[in-house]
C-alpha cells in the first residue's frame, strides 16, 4: 500500500479546521483523483501530505510505505520519493532550472546510496525526459520558472516530476490555467509515467484533466472528509450535477 | 586536480569548521612601542629605508590626521578605537630580501601552507602571481621574472618606492590624497606595505594578481597600501583576499587602494573578504575601515569593483570610481553578509565628470542574526557630464527578524542629459521557495544556499573563476545557523 | 526675555531671543510656560547647518541674512479672490497668521473649525493634545514657531462624522517679516474628511508653519497643500501626524511657487493596519529651491505606504527630495514603496534626491526607486510630428508627467483645481 490515510484531521495556524477526517487508500500504481469544490480542502490536503509548514495535524495518521509520513521533514519525504507540482510554483531568481534539478537529483540519489549524476551524465538523462514530455529545451537555461507562463510552470513541474521518478506524485490543480494544448502536452507526460510501482494523485475541481489522465478511483472532498467515492464514471456524474447534491454515501465499488 | 583547484579545496575544507585560520605564527617581530606620534613615523619610514619624500609624505599626512576629527556619521557603533594603544609597526626579521623561494625564513612558508597557499606549488600554477604580505612587511614575489618580460612590474609597495620611486612619487596619493578622510591620512603616515602594480601600455597581464595577507602581532592593526596603474590600453585582473587569525582584541584595518586606468586601459579589482567577523556575541574581530578609490584618467578607461564581504566586524568601504574621462565606465558589484552581530555601512561613489561616462551598481545585502546591513551610495553627475547614465540596483534580504536592512543612495545631479535609475528592494527569503526547494528533496541548508546563490548571482558571475567558487562556499559558511 | 541665561546661545538665534515681544495678553499660563521653553530651546539649537542631514539639500541663505521677526499686517489686505475653492463646505482664512473669519456653508453637526485662538481659549486639550514634546535638533524652526505663533487654524471632527465636501484653509501672507502658524486636526474614529490648504502672498515674508494631524481608529483624512507664495518668500512647513488602526492618510503637497520651499512631512503608524500616501510634485525655476522631505515611521504590523513624488527643475533652481520608511523591529507584513521621479530641464538646473530604508524587520515587502533625467527625446518628437511647435509639447510632456500624482486625489473639484494651478505654473516655466 502505498499511502494509506486514516481520519486525518487537520487546521491552519489560526485554529480553523479544515480536514475533518479524511480517509483514503492508495495502492501502487493506481491513479487517484480527489475532486472537490473550493473551500473542501484539496490544497490543504496536498499540502499536509508535502510537509508544508502552516498546518497542524490535530488527529489521524498517514502511512506511505509502511513509514510514518509525520515522522519525516518535508525534505526528507521528497527524498524518500513523495513528489507535489504545485498548483502555483515559485520563481526563485538566479537559480538556474538544471542546476537546481540536479541538485534535487544528486541529494535523492545520495539518500539511496546511488552514485551522483555529474553534468554530462545529468545532462542524458534530461535530454531522455525532455523527448517523453516533448518540452523545448530552452526552459532549462532559464532560472526556475523566472518569467514561465503558467502552461510553462506547469510543463515544468511535470518535467521535474520525470526526472525525479517520485513513488508517489501528487499533482495539485496542474490543469488549472492551462488552456487544450498545453492541457494535453502535460497530460502525456503524467501519462508516460504511469508505472506499476509509481502512485499518482490529481487533485482536480474540473472533470476535464479527467478526459486525458483517465484515473482508476475517483474521490469526492467535501467540507474536509471524503464523501464518496467510485470509479471514473463519478467524474461524469460530478459534472453533470455539481458538487453541492453529494452528502456521505456509502462507497461505490470501482468498476473494471 | 589542478594546483589552484587544490589550493582552492583546501581554503574550503579549512573554512568548513568555523574559523580555521585561527592560529598564530611565533616568529619573532620587530614591534614599534604602542603609540602614535612623530617618532612612530620616523621609525616606520627609517625602518624601511625610505627616501626623504616619502617621509615627508607622511609626515604631511599625519599632522592632517591629527587635526581630523573620527567620522561619526556611519550607521555602525563600536567602542572608541584608543589609537594611542597601538604598535604600528611589526616586521618579522629577516636579513635580506629573498631572491628565491629557498631563501624565504620557512617558518614562514609553513605559515602559508597552512593558509593553503603553497608557494612552492605556484610556480607550476597554472599563472597566479602572488604577493605575499606577512604582518606588515612583503616577504616572497613570485613571477616577478616572467611578469618582467611583459614589461609588467608586480612587487611589494616597498620594493617599487626602491626600484621604481618616479612611478611611485607620480601617482601615490593622486586618487586618495593624504587628507580625504580620517581612515586614509592614519593610513598614509603609518602604512607599511602593500602592492604596488604598473601594466605598461597595450598590455594585457597574462595572469590574474593577486594576494593573499593577514594581521598577526598583538595590537598591531594593518594599513596596507596599493597602487595599481594601467596604462594606455592595458588590461589587468587583481584578486584581493585576505583571512585573519582568532584575536580577542579588535584589531583596526585602515587600507587605501588606488587605481589609475589611463586611455582604453581596464582594471578589474576582485575582493572576497573574510576577515574574522567576531565571535556571536560580537567580541573580538576586525574593524574594516578601508578607502578604495579608482581614477579612469583617460577617455574610454574602465575600472570594475566586485567584492563579497562576509568577514570583519565592522566593515566601512566605498569603493569608488572618479569618471574623469569620457565614455569612461565604472562599476560595482557586491555581496556584503552580515550575521550575528556584525555591521557593515558600505557601497560606492561614482562620480561622472566627463562627457558619456556611464556606471553600473549591483548591490546585493543580506542580514541575518543580528547584522546591521547599510548600502550607502552617492551618484553625482557634474554639471560638464553631458550624457552621464547611471543604474543602480540594490536589493537586500533578511534572514530572521533580529536583523536589519538600509538603503541611503545620494543622487546629486546638475547635467539634464543625465539619465540616473535607482531601484530597491527589501524582503525576507520566501517561505515559498524555502518549501519549494525542500519538496524536491533539498535540506534546510542546501535550499538556503541555493536560494541566497541564485539573489547574488548578478554580482558572483563578475568574479574570477578563482574566486567564484571560494565565495560560493564563503556564502554558505557565512550564513551557517541562521535559519531554521 | 532679558534674563542671562546659563546656556551657550547660538548666534543666529539671539535676535529672536531678544525680539521676544511679552507674551500675548491673557494667554493661559501652560501656554506662557511653553513659548518660554520653546525660544529656549531654539537658542540651543540655533539654524540647522548644512552638515544636519535633513538640511543638506537647503540653502539657507535668505533667512540667515538679516532676522526675519513677524511684521505688522496691512490694513487694507485684500485675499485675491482667485484662491477660493469652489464647492468648499468651509472656508478659514488667515492672514499674516492671524484669523480674519471663518465661513461656513452646511457642515454637518460633530464638526469644529476654528481658530487657533479660540481654540485655546475653548479647547485647551485638544491644542495640549496635539503637541510633540521635545524638539531635536533637526527641527529647530519648530520651536521658533512654539515660541512665535500667534494663531493658526484647528479642526476637530467627532467620530463617525463624514465630510463629504472639502474644506479650505487660506494662509494669505502680505507683511515683511515672519509668520507663524500653529495649526491642529484631529479626527475621530471611523470619520472622513478633506482638506485643501492654500499659501500664498505678496513681498517679502518668511512663513513657518506647524500642523499636528492626529487620525483615530479608521479615520481618514485627505490633505492638499498648494504653494504659491510669492517669488521672494521663504516657506518652512512641517507636518507631524500619528495614525491609530487602520486610519488613512493622503497627504498631498503641490510646491508651485516660493523663492525657498521646504515641505517637510513626518508619519507615524501607531495603530495596526493603517496606511500612508505621501504625493506630491515640485517645479522650480529661475533660481528656486523646493525641498519635500518625508519620513515614515512604521512601529507597528500591518502598515502600507506609498510616496510618489516628481520633481522639475528649470532655469537655475534646486529641487530635492528624501524620503526615509523605517520599520522597527516587529513591524511585521509593512508593505511600504516609495518613488522619486526627477526631470531636469536646463544646463544649470539641479535635482538632488535621497530615498532611504531603513528596515529591522524581515516579513515585509519595501522598495523604492528613484530617477532623474530629461525630457523622452522618442515622446518629444512623436508630439512634434503631429505638427505641434516645440515649446508646446515640451509643456504637455512636462504636465503629463507632473500629471501623475495629482491624480491620485480622490475628489473632482480639488483635482480641477490642482491641475489648473499647475497649468498655469508651468506656462511660465523655462524650457
Amino acid at each position: 500500500m502505498m499511502l494509506e490515510i486514516k481520519n486525518l484531521h487537520a487546521r491552519l495556524a489560526d485554529g480553523r479546521e479544515i480536514l475533518k477526517g479524511v480517509d483514503l487508500s492508495v495502492g501502487d500504481g493506481e491513479v487517484h483523483a480527489i475532486m472537490g469544490p473550493n473551500g473542501s480542502g484539496k490544497s490543504t490536503l496536498a499540502a499536509v501530505l508535502a510537509g508544508r509548514d502552516g498546518y497542524e495535524v490535530t488527529e489521524g495518521s498517514v502511512t506511505y510505505r509502511d513509514r510514518d509520513l509525520f515522522a519525516m521533514a518535508a525534505d526528507e519525504r521528497a527524498r524518500e520519493g513523495v513528489f507535489l507540482a504545485f498548483q502555483y510554483p515559485v520563481e526563485i531568481p538566479g537559480v538556474n532550472n538544471m542546476y537546481f534539478l540536479r541538485a534535487a537529483l544528486n541529494a535523492q540519489r545520495r539518500h539511496r546510496g546511488e552514485p551522483e549524476l555529474d553534468a554530462g551524465q545529468f545532462l542524458r538523462v534530461v535530454r531522455q525526459k525532455l523527448k517523453l514530455l516533448d518540452m523545448a529545451d530552452d526552459l532549462l537555461q532559464r532560472a526556475v520558472n523566472v518569467g514561465f507562463s503558467g502552461g510553462e510552470k506547469k510543463r515544468n513541474e511535470v518535467f521535474q516530476m520525470a526526472v525525479l521518478e517520485p513513488r508517489l506524485a501528487i499533482l495539485d490543480e496542474t490543469d488549472s490555467g492551462l488552456d487544450i494544448d498545453a492541457l494535453r502536452v502535460v497530460a502525456r507526460g503524467v501519462n508516460g509515467l504511469r508505472t506499476p510501482d509509481r502512485s499518482i494523485v490529481l487533485i482536480t475541481h474540473y472533470k476535464r484533466l479527467l478526459d486525458y489522465i483517465e484515473p482508476d478511483h475517483v474521490h469526492v472532498l467535501q467540507d474536509g472528509r471524503i464523501v464518496q467515492s467510485g470509479g471514473k464514471e463519478l467524474a461524469a456524474e460530478l459534472e453533470r450535477r455539481g458538487y453541492g447534491t453529494f452528502a456521505e454515501q456509502p462507497e461505490v465499488a470501482a468498476s473494471a | 586536480m589542478s594546483a589552484s583547484l587544490e589550493t582552492q579545496q583546501t581554503i574550503r575544507e579549512l573554512s568548513q569548521e568555523g574559523y580555521k585560520y585561527g592560529f598564530v605564527s611565533d616568529i619573532e617581530t620587530d614591534t614599534a612601542p604602542p603609540g602614535l606620534n612623530e617618532d612612530t613615523v620616523r621609525f616606520i619610514s627609517a625602518k624601511k629605508n625610505e627616501p626623504e619624500w616619502l617621509l615627508e609624505w607622511r609626515l604631511a599626512a599625519f599632522r592632517a590626521w591629527r587635526e581630523m576629527p573620527e567620522p561619526e556619521w556611519a550607521k555602525v557603533e563600536f567602542p572608541p578605537i584608543d589609537y594611542q594603544a597601538a604598535s604600528y609597526y611589526a616586521a618579522p626579521r629577516q636579513q635580506a630580501a629573498p631572491k628565491s623561494l629557498d631563501e624565504v625564513d620557512p617558518e614562514l612558508l609553513r605559515t602559508y601552507e597552512k593558509l593553503g597557499v603553497p608557494l612552492r606549488e605556484r610556480e607550476i600554477l597554472a599563472g597566479v602571481a602572488v604577493d605575499a604580505v606577512f604582518d606588515s612587511v612583503s616577504v616572497a614575489t613570485t613571477f616577478k621574472g616572467q611578469l618582467a618580460e611583459l614589461g609588467i612590474i608586480f612587487c611589494s609597495f616597498g620594493e617599487a618606492v626602491k626600484e621604481h620611486p618616479e612611478l611611485v612619487k607620480k601617482y601615490l596619493g593622486t586618487v586618495v590624497p593624504q587628507n580625504d578622510n580620517f581612515y586614509a591620512a592614519l593610513n598614509s603616515a603609518v602604512f607599511s606595505d602593500g602592492s604596488f602594480a604598473y601594466i605598461p601600455p597595450g598590455v594585457r597581464c597574462p595572469m590574474e594578481l593577486s594576494t593573499y595577507f593577514r594581521i598577526n602581532a598583538r595590537n598591531s592593526g594593518q594599513f596596507e597600501r596599493t597602487l595599481l596603474i594601467a596604462d594606455k590600453g592595458a588590461y589587468v585582473s587583481y584578486l584581493e583576499g585576505c583571512t585573519a587569525p582568532q584575536r580577542d582584541e579588535n584589531q583596526l584595518h585602515a587600507a587605501v587602494v588606488e587605481l589609475i586606468a589611463h586611455e582604453n586601459a581596464q582594471i578589474k579589482y576582485s575582493t572576497v573578504q573574510n576577515w574574522y567577523p567576531g565571535d556571536a556575541e560580537g567580541k573580538g574581530g576586525i574593524y574594516n575601515f578601508v578607502t578604495k578609490r579608482g581614477a579612469c584618467r583617460g577617455a574610454r578607461a574602465k575600472i570594475s569593483w566586485t567584492q563579497v564581504e562576509t568577514g570583519s566586524a565592522i566593515t566601512w568601504k566605498y569603493p569608488s570610481c572618479i569618471l574623469e574621462g569620457d565614455d569612461s565606465v565604472g562599476e560595482f558589484y557586491s555581496v556584503a553578509i552580515t550575521n550575528n552581530r556584525q555591521q557593515a555601512d558600505t557601497g560606492t561613489k561614482m562620480i561622472h565628470i566627463g562627457r558619456n561616462t556611464s556606471s553600473t551598481i549591483i548591490s546585493k545585502g543580506i542580514s541575518a542574526g543580528r547584522g546591521q546591513n547599510t548600502y550607502r551610495g552617492l551618484v553625482r553627475v557634474q554639471p560638464r557630464a553631458q550624457g552621464a547614465r547611471n543604474y543602480t540596483q540594490c536589493d537586500s534580504l533578511l534572514i530572521g527578524d533580529r536583523c536589519g536592512a538600509h538603503t541611503v543612495p545620494y543622487i546629486e545631479v546638475r547635467n539634464p542629459s543625465a539619465k540616473v535609475e535607482h531601484e530597491a528592494t527589501t524582503s525576507k527569503i520566501s517561505e515559498d521557495q524555502l518549501f519549494y526547494c525542500r519538496q524536491r528533496g533539498l535540506s534546510d541548508e542546501d535550499a538556503l544556499s541555493l536560494i541566497v546563490n541564485g539573489f547574488c548571482k548578478e554580482v558572483l558571475k563578475e568574479l574570477p573563476m578563482e574566486f567564484a567558487v571560494e565565495a560560493q562556499k564563503l556564502l554558505a559558511v557565512s550564513l551557517e545557523g541562521s535559519v531554521g | 526675555m532679558s534674563a542671562v541665561l546659563d546656556f551657550p546661545v547660538k548666534p543666529e538665534a539671539r535676535p529672536y531671543l531678544e525680539g521676544f515681544g511679552r507674551t500675548n495678553s491673557g494667554e493661559p499660563e501652560w501656554l506662557s510656560r511653553e513659548r518660554q521653553r520653546a525660544l529656549i530651546r531654539f537658542a540651543e539649537l540655533g539654524f540647522p547647518s548644512r552638515r544636519s542631514e535633513n538640511w543638506r539639500y537647503l540653502d539657507l541663505q535668505p533667512l540667515q541674512r538679516e532676522p526675519l521677526l513677524p511684521g505688522k499686517s496691512r490694513r487694507d489686505v485684500q485675499v485675491p479672490a482667485e484662491l477660493q475653492m469652489d464647492g468648499a463646505c468651509a472656508r478659514l482664512i488667515l492672514i499674516d497668521g492671524h484669523c480674519h473669519g471663518a465661513v461656513f456653508r452646511d457642515l454637518p453637526q460633530g464638526v469644529w473649525l476654528a481658530s487657533m485662538r479660540q481654540a485655546i481659549e475653548e479647547r485647551p486639550d485638544l491644542v495640549r493634545a496635539a503637541s510633540c514634546g521635545e524638539v531635536d535638533a533637526e527641527h529647530p524652526f519648530d520651536a521658533l514657531n512654539a515660541a512665535y505663533f500667534a494663531d493658526g487654524f484647528v479642526l476637530d471632527v467627532a467620530p463617525g462624522v463624514v465630510l463629504n465636501q472639502p474644506l479650505q484653509i487660506i494662509h494669505f501672507a502680505s507683511a515683511s517679516g515672519a509668520v507663524h502658524t500653529r495649526n491642529v486636526i484631529r479626527l475621530g474614529e471611523g470619520s472622513r474628511a478633506t482638506i485643501l490648504e492654500t499659501y500664498a502672498g505678496e513681498g517679502r515674508y518668511w512663513r513657518n508653519d506647524v500642523l499636528a494631524v492626529r487620525l483615530g481608529a479608521r479615520a481618514e483624512l485627505t490633505r492638499a497643500v498648494l504653494v504659491e507664495e510669492a517669488g521672494e518668500a521663504v516657506h518652512l512647513a512641517e507636518l507631524d501626524a500619528t495614525l491609530g488602526t487602520e486610519a488613512r492618510f493622503s497627504g498631498f503637497a503641490l510646491l508651485i511657487g516660493g523663492g525657498t520651499v521646504r515641505h517637510e512631512a513626518s508619519v507615524r503608524m501607531t495603530g495596526e493596519g493603517a496606511q500612508c500616501r505621501l504625493d506630491g510634485a515640485f517645479v522650480v525655476g529661475d533660481n528656486e529651491e523646493a525641498n519635500i522631505l518625508t519620513n515614515v515611521d512604521h512601529q507597528v504590523p500591518h502598515g502600507e505606504t506609498r510616496e510618489m513624488i516628481k520633481g522639475v527643475a528649470a532655469g537655475r533652481a534646486h529641487g530635492a527630495f528624501q524620503g526615509k520608511i523605517i520599520v522597527r523591529e516587529h513591524a511585521q507584513k509593512v508593505d511600504a514603496h516609495q518613488l522619486s521621479r526627477n526631470l531636469i530641464l536646463g544646463p544649470r538646473a539641479v535635482i538632488d534626491t535621497k530615498p532611504e530604508l531603513e528596515i529591522y524587520a524581515d516579513d515585509v515587502k519595501c522598495s523604492h526607486g528613484a530617477s532623474v533625467g530629461e525630457l523622452d527625446e522618442t515622446a518629444l518628437f512623436y508630439l512634434r510630428s503631429r505638427g505641434i511647435p516645440d515649446a508646446e509639447a515640451r509643456h504637455m510632456l512636462v504636465e503629463g508627467f507632473l500629471r501623475e500624482p495629482v491624480e491620485e486625489i480622490a475628489d473632482p473639484a480639488l483635482r480641477e483645481l490642482l491641475l489648473r494651478r499647475l497649468a498655469r505654473r508651468l506656462e511660465r516655466l523655462e524650457g
